[in-house]
């Protein structure tokens, strides 16, 4: 097992659907005699490819969640993670590139730079990924590599450069010429596993020597050494310009670019060589965790075994031995026989078997270095831990998890697809801390809640595809909020003396608005006015006022109640007289302290060509949203807006139609704000006829 | 709580008289400084004073991104109204981000055609019609005179007004008006002039051209802490 930081590489491999992600995956593992056989994607032979480990994802050809699988190359660990190429699944997308420390572009030498491939660049963007670009199926009708570079440029503003030319294109493809090594790299074999080196073919000469000339004035930008070469010209020597490209790549200054055909098994060896040489190891990205002590202060972590360890559990996944948890070590090294602690719960955990997995098979190891990636057996944790040494007091994510904005009823259509669905919840709950699900206890239905449509649409998928549980659904309901404007006092007797055991309470005080908190009860009686065994009484049915605010049903937030006099009769109170006079309480306060609706807004980004930005900027105004700025790079234009989610449904298609489908648009959760008049009137009505119909 | 109580620490009202602006219609202001001393806290407590006014600002950085000047609203927003009831703060603040729109470019991508489209843009869309530009990073160590009446003849068109910061360097001797030199060949574009300067332990700030400070009010400083404007005490 290899163990030194600098010989690890943690990459994912990104790509638009279609651009041949999981056929390139399939051959990195063959070449790298991780499987034996290789599969056709969408498998003909009933295996599929092998990092296709959803059946969603062998269907749809896309990926959703994130896998790790490892390999080794020329004496280097590259632990592959599959990263979701949509950019709405928020807590996957973060985590998968969380963990990884480079990435693989991958693009179609046809279809070129399409919006799918802004979508991942620019995540790739946003988390400061170093990458290097690959130019698939160079086999292909209508394939020109050097249009895809272009584009790169134009479209994406990388300072892309090639590092190879293509021996012919298209059916006459037969492989590539190495710009640095200046050597043609033929692809012989059953499966192309043989590289044969020969001289450039005469024809492409002088063509090699120009793009090489432009290849190493772009490296010179970035080694005072080449420049030197260059200027006194002396010889540069591979290693010489391999460092000053890497140098470039690390701080995504330059994207070296390589191409080839995955399905005919030719130019992936190269790559898998520059995957080694140009993108960075562990040691070579500061990572940071939230001090947890200290208000969530980010601090270094240093790629050290001999440091406490700190690692990240960033995937979850169920397996026939239980719980596969994969995790990656940043800190210390992490060995079988060691106590951790989870850092969410403080639970201790002792560290059982540990293994690599290589998609479906894995193997057993004895611990997992600091730049690692590895995954614990039969430990309970959600997705998103952070485990650590004793009194390591670190998180690699955020504790705060945002309360979901979005829900929907769904009821499963068979017994079978019930049991299952419950399966099916338990776990993507465990997976996703923004995913909820519960019982309505009035209706008997169950309600999934997450942060935005497609967030839950996903989910829905999955459960049927995983699971084999088939659901209906409602229709998507935003998240209203009910609370109150300012202080008002209650002062109610419950009061029922005629015939029978008789009920009597008083309970005064005042409620007010509150921040920062959903629900603030206080007792300040004096005196016994309230004897204290009703007091707790009085706190339960305040509670329960809560859960369904008066005004629209909503729940109420953000409100302090003070209790602070009463009154009680010796014999006729009870609890469920003070009960009944707290909620009567609640009723007079809440319609004196001007209450209101509260609706969730998100933090909507859209990032998009800018020639589309004024009427990006028009369709997030007529939503009702207000435009905070835009940023304008170049070719691209980001956008970012606070927009009601309430108006947020469907906004993918809009976009889509507004700018040809080359806007991509992000959406978080932001607060919560009082509707307007208008609107609120409208769901008073709402609420109204649909109270009116169940009558 | 009215907008004018929080607007009396702010720089506009320490200078000239109140509810006057000292820049006019078409106008250019600048605030000069060296690096580091404070013209983008001077220039947001400027933008702040607008807002609180009621005007519609258009902030264009073009040296920070979006979340950076917000940050820089946020802050500065904060000290000026740390004494004030934190819900009604609160709320004063929210009424405010409507008159509030951030643009940031890339030194090298801001010119005045694009400008001027990103702002046909706001207009025809309905989406933002501003009253004052402040733009912060200018390029002044080299000046286009020619850009810059263009965008003055911008500002004139479309009855706005701007601010700048225009930072200023050690080395450099200013001309014999006290004028920084980068200024010098545009300074008569410029209607307002206010230099930040730092002296001992205090920053001061000097109104070199069209502007007088109001009267009976103290010299004025820039408190080195928070960079607000703050009356020598």
């Amino acid at each position: 097992m290899i163990t030194d930081t600098k010989k690890v590489r943690n990459i994912g491999i990104s790509a638009h659907i279609d651009s041949g992600k999981t056929t390139l995956t399939e051959r990195i593992l063959y070449y790298t005699q991780r499987i034996h056989a290789i599969h056709e994607i969408k498998g003909k032979d009933g295996v599929g490819a092998t990092m296709d480990s959803m059946e969603l994802e062998k269907e749809r050809g896309i990926t959703i969640a994130s896998a790790a699988t490892s390999c080794q190359w020329k004496g280097h660990e590259i632990n592959i993670i599959d990263t979701p190429g949509h950019v709405d699944f928020t807590i996957e997308v973060e985590r998968a590139l969380r963990v990884l420390d480079g990435a693989v572009l991958v693009l179609c030498s046809v279809g070129g730079v399409q919006s799918q491939s802004i979508t991942v660049d620019q995540q790739m963007k946003r988390y400061k990924v170093p990458s290097v670009a690959f130019i698939n199926k160079c086999d292909r009708n209508g394939a020109n590599p050097f249009r895809v570079i272009d584009q790169l440029e134009e479209k994406l503003a990388h300072n892309a450069i090639a590092m190879q030319i293509p021996i012919g294109l298209e059916a006459d493809f037969s492989g590539v010429v190495d710009l640095i090594a200046m050597k043609a790299i033929y692809f012989d074999g059953e499966n192309g596993e043989t590289l044969r080196y020969e001289e450039i073919p005469a024809r492409l000469v002088e063509e090699a020597e120009d793009r090489r000339e432009q290849l190493i004035d772009a490296a010179s930008m970035f080694s005072n050494d080449l420049t030197e070469a260059v200027l006194e010209e002396t010889e540069i020597s591979d290693e010489l310009l391999y460092s000053a490209i890497r140098n470039g790549a690390l701080t995504r200054k330059l994207t070296p670019v390589f191409m080839g055909s995955a399905y005919k098994n030719k130019g992936v060896q190269p790559l898998l060589d520059a995957i080694t040489l140009l993108l960075p190891c562990p040691a070579d990205i500061t990572n940071e965790a939230l001090d947890l002590d200290r208000d969530e202060v980010p601090v270094p972590l240093l790629c050290d075994d001999a440091k406490p360890v700190v690692a990240l559990a960033f995937k979850l996944e169920d397996g026939q031995y239980g719980q596969l948890t994969y995790v990656r070590v940043y800190q210390g090294k992490l060995a079988k026989g060691d106590t951790i602690y989870n850092v969410r719960t403080g639970k201790k955990v002792k560290v059982g078997r540990l293994v690599r997995m290589h998609a479906d098979q894995m193997e057993d190891i004895e611990w997992i270095p600091a730049g690692f990636i590895g995954a614990l057996f039969g430990i309970d944790c959600a997705s998103g831990d952070t485990f650590a040494a004793r009194g390591i007091n670190l998180t690699m994510t955020s504790m705060f998890i945002p309360e979901p904005v979005i829900s929907l009823a769904i009821s499963p259509n068979d017994h079978k697809s019930e049991i299952n669905m419950t399966k099916a919840l338990s776990r993507f709950t465990k997976e996703d801390p923004t995913f909820k699900a519960h019982v309505n206890q009035e209706t008997g239905e169950t309600i999934i809640s997450g942060m935005g449509e497609l967030h839950i649409e996903v989910y829905i998928e999955r459960m049927k595809r995983e699971y084999q549980s088939n659901v209906t659904t409602g229709m998507p309901q935003v998240a209203y909020r009910e609370t109150i404007t300012r202080k008002a006092e209650f002062d109610y007797i419950h009061k029922k003396q005629t015939g029978g055991a008789g009920q009597y309470g008083r309970v005064a005080g005042y409620l007010e608005p509150v921040d920062d908190e959903e629900f603030v009860f206080e007792n300040q009686v004096k005196g016994g006015s309230i004897p204290s065994q009703f007091i707790s009484a009085c706190e339960k049915s305040f509670r329960n006022c809560i859960r369904k605010g008066p005004a629209m049903e909503y729940p109420v937030t953000g409100i302090r109640v003070v209790i602070n006099d009463g009154a009680s009769h010796s014999v006729d109170s009870s609890e469920m007289a003070f009960q009944a006079a707290a909620r009567g309480a609640f009723l007079q306060g809440y319609a004196k302290a001007s209450p209101v609706i509260r609706e969730p807004i998100m933090k909507v980004v859209v990032e998009t060509p800018t020639e589309y930005q004024g009427s990006v900027m028009g369709s997030l105004n007529q939503r009702r949203g207000m435009i905070v700025g835009s940023q304008d790079e170049g070719v691209q234009s980001v956008i970012e807006a606070h927009v009601p989610l309430a108006e947020m449904f469907g906004y993918s298609t809009t976009l889509r139609s507004l700018t040809q489908g080359k806007a991509q648009f992000t959406m978080e959760f932001s607060t919560y704000k009082e509707i307007p008049r208008g609107i609120a009137e409208e769901l008073h009505k709402k609420a109204n006829d649909k109270k009116r119909d169940v009558a | 709580m009215h907008n004018n109580d929080i607007t009396l620490r702010t720089p506009l009202r320490f200078l000239e008289s109140e509810n006057q602006d000292i820049l006019k219609e078409g106008g250019f202001g600048a605030i000069l400084a060296r690096a580091g001393v404070g013209k983008t806290a001077f220039l947001i407590q400027i933008a702040l004073d607008y807002l609180l006014m009621n005007r519609n600002v258009l902030y264009i950085s073009l040296n920070d991104p979006v979340e950076k000047v917000c940050l820089w609203y946020e802050e500065v927003y904060r000290n000026i109204s740390k004494s004030w009831d934190k819900k009604q703060a609160k709320d004063q603040w929210d009424s405010l981000l409507p008159y509030r729109f951030i643009m940031t470019f890339k030194v090298e991508g801001f010119t005045i055609p694009i400008l001027e489209e990103r702002l046909n843009d706001l207009t025809e869309q309905g989406v933002f019609s501003p009253h004052v530009l402040v733009i912060d990073g200018y390029p002044f160590d080299e000046p286009d005179e020619k850009n810059l009446s263009n965008l003055k003849n911008l500002v004139k068109q479309r009855s706005l007004k701007a601010w700048f910061t225009v930072r200023t360097h050690r080395h450099k001797e200013p001309g014999p008006d006290g004028m920084p030199v980068s200024l010098l060949t545009v300074k008569d574009l410029f209607d307002v002039i206010i230099q930040l300067q730092p002296i001992g332990s205090e920053t001061h700030v000097n109104i070199l051209k069209g502007a007088t400070q109001t009267e009976g009010v103290p010299e004025l400083l820039l408190d080195p802490a928070t960079l607000m404007v703050k009356n020598k005490s």
